[in-house]
């Protein structure tokens, strides 16, 4: 008696979670085209940079499958001083672009924040520094950044900062500043934009209330604005590593990764390992180990997201 | 109208101040390209030109035409790109916001995630899929490379979207006998325009401006966009700054014009984006 009675309602659950499935049919339907292209030109590619991280894989055994290598491919790149210096110069370079950017970008946007007759205009003009493309942006500096006829140069010049033009791009202890302030350019507009948003997000009332407690701009500033903006601020500076991190671009056309390694940085030696000598197997390693990297970025951020969610 | 006060009109005057110096390269690369060329290494450097002509837009664009190929590729490219990126975002995006599934969040938080992996970390295995199936050198291995950027940024912010169109519209339309499918094409993607538009042109712009997929996975110059075009100019002209300002302008000029028309959805994308 018993038996049957469990057997009917097991029979019963398979039938409902068998209708579920060809009631729900349809909606996968909307979500399987997309599904599938990540799998495939996304997902797939992420796992692929890991297992050919583990393999002898060049141009030479490219059709026939490359040989399990075990750790070597790591091994080598840690050996090889130029892994370490790119290590160091993406670091040196997220840092130092994402502290100018956010600083610049929030005085622009306390700025930009005050009324003013066509104050959208400008709020949106200087975005064109963030949407032109990188090759552009990249050729262009390099123009501004030259030697002789260099506009920057000549600006450092007669304003007596400097007694002589610079070779910024040409020599070792320049060129990744000088990528670093093109970088920082680029950046500005796309900080300024998200730091206004979350300004305008504030309350106002806590702002009167300080104005009639008689406090002053630094105290409204450092006791109010900024434990307020916290949340927002902290998913741009992540949002800002990360893409940060990810330059390639404007190194590939302003230094080369050159002089003499001066501006060489993980996403772009990685290109060089897989496109220039063509050892597969080295550039998955580099490859994952800025996916580990950015995965921990991601962590973070996540984290950051749910907090923010759960207050 | 209204009236500022003369407060007001000062901030105006500061900000055109900033945002002249912040933009001074973009104008510098526009009056390079209209110099003649011993103007454009004239020492100390001309900020306002004395002359204006258009030779090096005459020589590039007309007498010379090899920089039309890569204009076209350009455009396939990043129409091929927009178009991609809608018809699998629009319908997944949706559901995402709509249906209760299982997979739905896992598949959110993938998005996510590799909308922050560089694209050089997936060239080198599209470059690989692709020389296994012949599809280097094509549009289409363009067209996917690229799209590998723009479609996580698009379902992340088309979903808030459909987020806010009231349920009950659809359900109107059950009750007059739509399907789940005929409900979302007949009702709610005629409502969806700002968000294509917002998403359309960023596709456009992130393929425009892309050089790792066209770097990669095009080794060939009749498919290879005008980004690539631009690094061959630098390479042929070297130093000859008028020539490759003239083509970095001509490059620049579909993302002014964009700028120009479309401005207000790319301030919402931008902002939209950067919410989770």
């Amino acid at each position: 008696m018993n038996g049957r009675v469990a057997r009917k309602s097991s029979q019963l659950g398979t039938y409902t979670v068998k209708s579920r499935f060809s009631q729900k049919m349809p909606q996968y339907l909307f979500i399987a085209p997309a599904a599938l292209f990540v799998l495939l030109f996304m997902l797939y590619p992420i796992a692929y940079n890991i297992v050919v991280s583990f393999q002898d894989l060049t141009l030479m055994n490219l059709r026939s499958g490359g040989e399990f290598i075990g750790l070597q491919n790591y091994k080598e790149m840690i050996q090889t001083e130029k892994f370490g210096i790119a290590l160091k110069n993406t670091v040196i370079y997220t840092a130092a672009c994402i502290f100018f950017q956010v600083i610049i970008g929030y005085l622009l946007a306390v700025f930009l924040n005050q009324d003013f007759p066509f104050r959208n205009f400008f709020r949106s003009i200087m975005l064109l520094a963030w949407m032109t493309p990188l090759v552009i942006t990249g050729t262009l500096f390099k123009w501004l950044f030259d030697v002789d006829h260099g506009v920057i140069n000549y600006f450092l010049v007669s304003l007596h900062l400097i007694d002589a033009p610079i070779n910024w791009l040409g020599q070792q202890d320049t060129a990744l500043a000088a990528v670093i302030m093109t970088n920082i350019w680029i950046g500005i507009p796309f900080n300024m934009i998200l730091i206004l948003a979350a300004m305008q997000a504030l309350p106002s009332d806590v702002y009167e209330a300080a104005k009639v407690d008689g406090a002053s701009r630094f105290q409204t500033f450092w006791r109010i604005t900024l434990p307020l903006l916290k949340p927002a601020l902290l998913i741009i500076l992540v949002l800002g590593i990360i893409y940060t991190f990810k330059v390639f671009d404007i190194i590939l056309i302003m230094t080369g990764g050159g002089p003499v390694n001066a501006t060489q940085v993980l996403p772009f030696y990685g290109y060089e390992l897989a496109f220039v000598n063509f050892d597969f197997g080295a550039s998955g390693a580099v490859a994952t180990v800025i996916l580990v990297i950015l995965i921990c970025i991601a962590l973070i951020y996540l984290y950051l997201i749910k907090r923010e969610e759960a207050e | 109208m209204r009236k500022y006060s003369v407060k007001q009109y000062a901030l105006l005057l500061t900000a055109v101040i900033i945002t002249g110096i912040f933009l001074f390269p973009v104008y510098w690369m526009v009056v390079t390209s209209v110099k003649p060329i011993q103007d454009v290494f004239a020492t100390p450097p001309m900020i306002i030109p004395e002359t204006i002509q258009f030779d090096a837009y005459v020589k590039n664009l007309i007498e010379d035409r090899s920089l039309l190929p890569y204009i076209k590729n350009s455009f396939v490219t990043a129409f091929g790109t927009a178009f991609l990126t809608l018809i699998l975002a629009l319908p997944c995006a949706y559901a995402l916001a709509r249906f209760k599934l299982r997979w739905a969040n896992i598949l959110l938080l993938i998005l996510l995630i590799t909308q922050m992996i560089p694209g050089i970390m997936m060239a080198m295995p599209l470059y690989i899929l692709f020389s296994k199936f012949e599809l280097l050198n094509s549009y289409l291995a363009l067209i996917v490379g690229n799209t590998t950027t723009a479609l996580p940024f698009a379902i992340v912010i088309m979903r808030p979207f459909f987020l806010s169109i009231p349920k009950g519209l659809e359900e109107a339309a059950v009750m007059d006998g739509c399907n789940s499918f005929t409900a979302f094409t007949r009702i709610i993607l005629p409502l969806t325009k700002p968000i294509v538009l917002t998403v359309s042109t960023f596709s456009f712009l992130f393929a425009w401006g892309d050089l790792i997929f066209a770097l990669t996975l095009a080794t060939d110059e009749k498919i290879r966009p005008l980004t690539m075009g631009l690094t061959k100019f630098i390479g042929q002209y070297g130093t000859q700054w008028d020539n490759l300002m003239a083509v970095s302008t001509i490059a620049a000029a579909p993302i002014i014009l964009a700028f120009l028309f479309l401005q207000k959805y790319i301030v919402s994308g931008i902002t939209a984006g950067a919410e989770k």
